[in-house]
């Protein structure tokens, strides 16, 4: 590090002065109602009525999620209409009648609405609730008795990524329903046991009501607002770099560019500038970083910055990544830090990882084989579209220490990532997450947090805050990396597969991040759930000049399941057998061994029982023996098809990997557990309350699960990823709850003088096995238990837990062989659906998923869970994909033309089951199943189009265009 | 700065003297749907005119001879919402239910549309299908032009700095005609038209009008349709001619929605199926 000026720029008393006369003369005075109060303020013309709202009003439920009105997350009701807030000028609103989300609630009581989606699961991780809610009221004000589909094109233009929609439009029509017999009623919930029960979200209330602080929403006494500056180039190196004009902006405190430091970021692999220095590897990365007293002043000075480059031909594709003499995205690959033993980059490459795995002899398998089927496969890369953008705030505090408020997945991550990029000691840096507006993956590692940093020490340590626009958050912040895959397998003639050879190329993009450790998962788990005694598999990750990849909920799997489980229904339809039949006679079943050599177990689940489950669901046998004669049988330009598919995914991390919980006795015998895995809507927090309740036999109302995580309060915790929380926090709960009671039983042990293995801690109350009529209530005894003369022992009951993955090795550089999974899900997706054969459009009529969960914590989530990734997944099968122009630049990165799911492209019939075969090691036997659901939705999908149609795509997505000409350019087509 | 000046008249008068004597760029405001994102891009304005406080600019009006006009400030809610509307030009309300979400209808309005003049608006084929035309007000009066060949390329029109578009004028339709809207999009929800059309039929003279967009620079209306439904044709042969005739009409690019093959292949099939719904059975 070295600071170029310790002090921020300083402008004549002139140029402020009259910048501030000027802006003056352009405001307007407005007088509005907002939520039935008055309100008077000056604002310039340009202000938005969403930047009035929640800037000058200080109202944050509104949020913003896209600035262009496609999203939905800014709704209010104007006059009585549902309206964007960020299309509208404050000035419009001039006179006019404002209602906001805080609207909602009357005599600190939530509408019914707002119940209703808490009732119904239908909130997750809650940023794009209130918007929901508005468009809700509306429509209920203007037609108290919508059909469904009204429902749906009312809420249409509210996007949602985590709930998949059904949960919602479920509770606006169970409350139009129940207008009609005197208002809406919360059904009753049942008591304990919680576990296994649908304990209503911990979250749900906050997240209704609008009253959930996000990052988004904060505000710090003194604090700057930072934009950057990005790369218009995909692979470009920075000859000049003139900041002199944004410097002298009024208003302007930091400018910083690559020229002030010259330390790398990484999780994996530290190859990341922090901001570009001397090299663009991608068009969207930042060149640039302006902190100033308003957004609108740092966004101006970032358009004042010129950059002068020297743009050279990108790498676009692996194929050029791979060529020989390749350009290099990665000049010094060798000189970076990475973890050793783990990953294996090959410097003078473009390669960032290998992954091989090697089991048993593919060239005798391939010799048993009657025939040999080879195919080929393309995932274009897509994002997260958590509804909340990253965004962060830096303090660089006196003294040297840091602070980091951040929307972000694991606050011990970013700390440690932090800690070792500045070289800052772990005590000196605070990180603090508090709710999070969605992650997928997105929010696992480190962003923006470092360029924050740097921009407040620059400001002599005043706070800054950096939040992308929606288009940062696609061309900037990484995203699912491409894959492209080659596929050869060998079979019996009856389905048996005899050998295995894969080819995975995953178009990484310029930086490592997550995406190592994706090719890595991906490879393990890169055969399927079957058993495959001859296998060679290499899984490259790749270095190209595009946005680079990261985590993304699935982790690499619905990518090669898309290869894996096309390719199972390609080969059955080669060899003439039911896919169904193919599949179960090649399943994993206890004593066969996965393809890293791992013994499968009673303990691992059932995939075949799942597989099973949603065949029957749709009826695939009959379904099957009529497929001869109705493959390809096109009615009125209409083409009906069923799929079936397999998945599986286990968590993908470090064999070390742990986590702590601690549980905190209050007075009147609540509780309070910090944690730091961060629940950021997938409903972990409502998990662990409904265990901590059960062990310590209390109400699960008297449980409160602190929302914000603190490294300065809660206890360690890798990260929230990998669907892992469930599993390892809900262990560690479980022991911090023994922990708790076993204090409680030693002070009654005293107290009672009985052994304390007597005691007996049941209902809140403590007694002597035998001796109920002498109880006594737990509080007598959390914060110590003082007898009748005052004399007293024990203290605050303070529990811990603690648990750390069991068994797990480092995997063979050379075989791949070892144990890296902690748990497998499993799981299958049966689907129906209807294609428009002469505009290529699929409607999904019905999907069916089943999954090994093991124990079902709480049932409402986990079919939340389900929801809300199967419609994710039918994003990545049916539309979502990043497109680049031959100079490697991202041409979609906005929702005008990245489109994801809304309430109208839901399948009608969405059915959830559950297998609970026990997992050895999991909480009441629970596996995790957050990412599993969208796995193999777009393999399930495909497979219903080639069996609906005839046609054999490979490409993903399967979008109107793609399959119709997919369907034009093929010969297979029958009309009857 | 984004916005120099900002100014909210309550006449049409007020607005054209606003508008002949403002230097610089100037830009009319009515719904602002398209407005504010362009401003977020990063345009300057000098002089905004909001045209939303002028009420004779939110009125629907019906003549004797069911002539309608569409005060330019109505939103495409209000459109959608008007049961005359559906029951004569159902063509229009099917375009104005298509754009945008709920939210965005309860703002954008028609004028709007118009004269943002994007090649892929939705009301603009139904408007040219129908024979619209537009009511322009300058300083020196307003007169009448028609719709087709106000918009000159993409995002570009005739319309002059001092002047404003302050109706939409809908011919009535010939008794027992029909008219269609269709378009063809990535996904259900909220999307912009990869190709759209709308075309009316008389089944007394056998006559078609038939406007495509998104399919070259500005929206078009198909001439020389005069014979493309000779009688005895069935649907189908028809909706061939149709397309026959549209093809060489339009200049569709590959670009980030679609590839110009798939918006030629789907703008026949909107040929087709709009000639199979005006044809059919009502």
């Amino acid at each position: 590090m070295n600071p170029r000026t310790a002090l921020p720029i300083h402008h004549t008393r002139k140029d402020t002065e009259s910048h501030f006369q000027h802006e003056a003369a352009r405001r307007h005075r407005i007088t509005l109602t907002i939520n039935g109060e008055t309100a008077t303020l000056e604002v310039p013309p340009e202000r938005t009525l969403l930047q009035l709202i929640r800037g000058d009003l200080h109202l944050s439920g509104t949020k913003e999620g896209c600035g262009i009105g496609e999203c939905g997350a800014c709704t209010v009701i104007m006059d009585g209409q549902p309206i964007n807030s960020c299309l509208v000028l404050a000035v419009e609103a001039d006179g006019c009648d404002i209602r906001t989300v805080e609207s909602e609630i009357v005599d600190g009581q939530i509408s019914d609405i707002q119940q209703a989606l808490i009732d119904f699961g239908a909130t997750q991780c809650g940023f794009c609730t209130p918007g929901f809610v508005m468009s809700a009221r509306a429509l209920l004000e203007r037609n108290p008795d919508p059909s469904r589909e009204e429902i749906a094109e009312a809420l249409a233009g509210n996007y949602c990524r985590c709930t998949g929609y059904e949960p919602i439009i479920d509770a606006v029509a169970a409350v139009a329903r129940a207008a009609k017999s005197g208002g809406y009623r919360s059904p009753e919930k049942a008591g304990a046991p919680y576990v296994g029960g649908d304990t209503a979200r911990v979250d749900g209330l906050e997240k209704v009501a609008g009253s959930a602080i996000y990052v988004h929403d904060m505000v710090l006494p003194g604090m700057l607002h930072a934009r950057m500056k990005v790369s218009p180039h995909a692979s470009a190196r920075i000859v000049r770099i003139d900041t002199s004009k944004a410097e002298a902006m009024p208003g302007v405190r930091a400018v910083l560019t690559g020229r002030d430091t010259d330390l790398k970021q990484g999780l994996y692999m530290r190859d990341k500038d922090v901001v570009a220095r001397d090299v663009v590897r991608y068009q969207g990365e930042p060149v640039a970083a302006v902190a100033a007293d308003s957004e609108e002043i740092a966004r101006a000075a970032c358009e004042a910055i010129a950059i002068e480059c020297e743009v050279r031909e990108p790498i676009r594709t692996v194929q050029e990544a791979l060529a020989e003499e390749a350009n290099l995205v990665h000049e010094n690959l060798g000189d970076y830090h990475w973890m050793q033993g783990v990953f294996f980059p090959k410097p003078g490459t473009n390669i960032a990882h290998h992954q091989k795995i090697r089991k048993g002899d593919v060239d005798q398998g391939f010799k048993e084989a009657d025939r040999i089927f080879e195919f080929e496969f393309e995932n274009p890369p897509v994002q997260h579209v958590a509804m909340e953008t990253h965004t962060a705030i830096a303090i660089a505090k006196p003294g040297g220490d840091v602070e980091l408020i951040t929307s972000a997945q694991s606050p011990f991550t970013v700390r440690n990532l932090f800690s070792v990029t500045f070289g800052i000691p772990h005590s000196k840096i605070r990180v603090k997450v508090p709710y999070v507006g969605g992650g997928f993956g997105g929010k696992a590692g480190i962003h923006l947090e470092p360029m924050v940093y740097l921009l407040s020490k620059m400001a002599g340590g005043r706070p800054v805050k950096m939040t992308c626009t929606r288009e940062e958050e696609f061309h900037t912040i990484p995203s699912r990396a491409g894959l492209s895959s080659h596929i050869k397998t060998g079979v019996t003639r009856d389905g048996k597969i005899t050998a295995l050879e894969i080819r995975y190329l995953w178009n990484a993009g310029a930086y490592a991040d997550y995406g190592v450790n994706v090719g890595r998962a991906a490879a393990y788990s890169g055969a399927g759930p079957y058993c495959i005694d001859n296998c060679k598999l290499d899984s490259l990750v790749c270095y190209t000049n595009r946005v680079f990849g990261t985590a993304f909920r699935g982790f690499g799997h619905l990518e090669v399941m898309w290869t894996v489980e096309r390719n199972m229904d390609l080969i059955a339809r080669g060899l003439g057998i039911d896919p169904l039949e193919m599949r179960l006679k090649n399943v994993l079943r206890p004593g066969d061994t996965t393809i890293t050599g791992e013994l499968f177990t009673e303990g691992h689940g059932r995939p075949d029982l799942c597989l099973e489950r949603v065949a029957e669901e749709i009826g695939w046998k009959e379904y099957f023996a009529n497929l001869p004669k109705t493959r390809g049988e096109i009615t009125d330009g209409k083409a009906r098809g069923k799929g079936i598919a397999l998945l599986h995914k286990a968590p993908a991390m470090p064999t070390f990997t742990s986590c702590a919980v601690v549980i905190k006795f209050n007075e009147d015998c609540s509780v309070n557990i910090l944690v730091s895995g961060v629940d950021y809507g997938q409903g972990t927090y409502t998990a662990l309350a409904q265990i901590a309740a059960d062990e310590l036999r209390i109400p699960v109302e008297q449980v409160r699960v602190t929302f914000e995580c603190d490294t300065d309060f809660t206890p360690y915790d890798w990260q929230t990823v990998a669907s892992r929380f469930t599993v390892m926090g809900g262990n560690a709960t479980i022991q911090a709850a023994q922990d708790c009671l076993r204090q409680i039983r030693d002070v009654a042990a005293q107290v009672f003088r009985a052994p304390p293995e007597m005691i007996i801690c049941e209902n809140s109350e403590v007694w002597v096995k035998g001796r109920e009529e002498e109880k006594l209530p737990y509080s007598k005894f959390v914060m110590g238990y003082t007898y009748p003369n005052g004399n007293s022992i024990g203290g605050p009951v303070v529990g811990r837990g603690r648990y750390i993955a069991q068994g797990l090795t480092n995997l063979d550089p050379e075989t791949g062989q070892g144990r890296p999974a902690l748990n497998w899900t499993y799981g299958a997706h049966g689907v129906e659906i209807e294609v428009d054969t002469e505009t290529g459009e699929i409607e999904v009529l019905e999907i069916a998923s089943a999954f090994d969960v093991g124990r079902v914590i709480n049932e409402q989530q986990c079919r939340g869970q389900v929801i809300g990734g199967v419609v994710q997944g039918l994003g990545s099968a049916l539309n979502e994909k990043f497109v680049f122009d031959p100079d490697g630049r991202f041409v979609n990165p906005t929702f005008t033309d990245y489109k994801i799911p809304t309430a109208k492209d839901i399948p009608a019939v969405m059915k959830q089951f559950f297998i609970e075969t026990p997992h050895p090691q999991g909480p009441h036997g629970a596996r995790g199943v957050a990412e599993h659901p969208m796995v193999s939705v777009p393999s399930v999908v495909g497979n219903a189009l080639a069996n609906a149609t005839g046609v054999e795509v490979f490409q993903l997505p399967l979008d109107p265009e793609a399959v119709y000409l997919a369907l034009k350019h093929s010969g297979d087509r029958k009309e009857t | 700065m984004a916005i120099s000046r900002y100014s909210r008249p309550t006449s049409v008068a007020q607005a054209c003297a606003l508008l002949s004597d403002a230097p610089g760029r100037t830009a009319l405001l009515t719904g602002g749907t398209d407005m504010a994102v362009s401003l977020r891009s990063g345009r300057d304005v000098d002089l905004m005119v909001d045209l939303k406080r002028i009420p004779e600019l939110h009125t629907l009006g019906w003549s004797d001879e069911g002539e309608l006009t569409i005060g330019a400030c109505m939103t495409l809610r209000e459109i959608c919402e008007s049961t005359p509307i559906r029951e004569r030009f159902p063509a229009l309300t099917e375009a104005a239910e298509v754009v945008g979400s709920y939210q965005i209808r309860c703002r954008a309005t028609i004028t709007g549309n118009l004269c943002n003049a994007s090649p892929c608006a939705d009301t603009i084929p139904p408007l040219l299908a129908l024979g619209a035309r537009i009511r322009i007000t300058d300083p020196s009066g307003e007169r009448e032009e028609p719709l087709d060949g106000f918009i000159t390329h993409v995002k570009k029109t005739r319309l002059k700095p001092s002047e404003v578009v302050t109706a939409v004028i809908v011919p009535p339709p010939p008794p027992g005609s029909r008219n269609a809207f269709m378009r063809i999009q990535r996904l259900r929800g909220h999307d912009l038209a990869l190709v759209n059309a709308a075309a009316t039929f008389n089944p007394k003279t056998r006559a078609f009008t038939l406007a495509v967009g998104s399919v070259a620079p500005t929206p078009l209306l198909i001439p020389d349709l005069d014979d493309a439904c000779p009688s005895g044709a069935t649907p189908d042969e028809v909706g061939e001619r149709l397309a026959e005739r549209t093809l060489p009409h339009i200049s569709p690019i590959d670009d980030v929605r679609a590839s110009a093959e798939y918006r030629r292949d789907m703008t026949a099939l909107l040929c087709r199926r709009l000639a199979r719904r005006l044809m059919g059975n009502p």
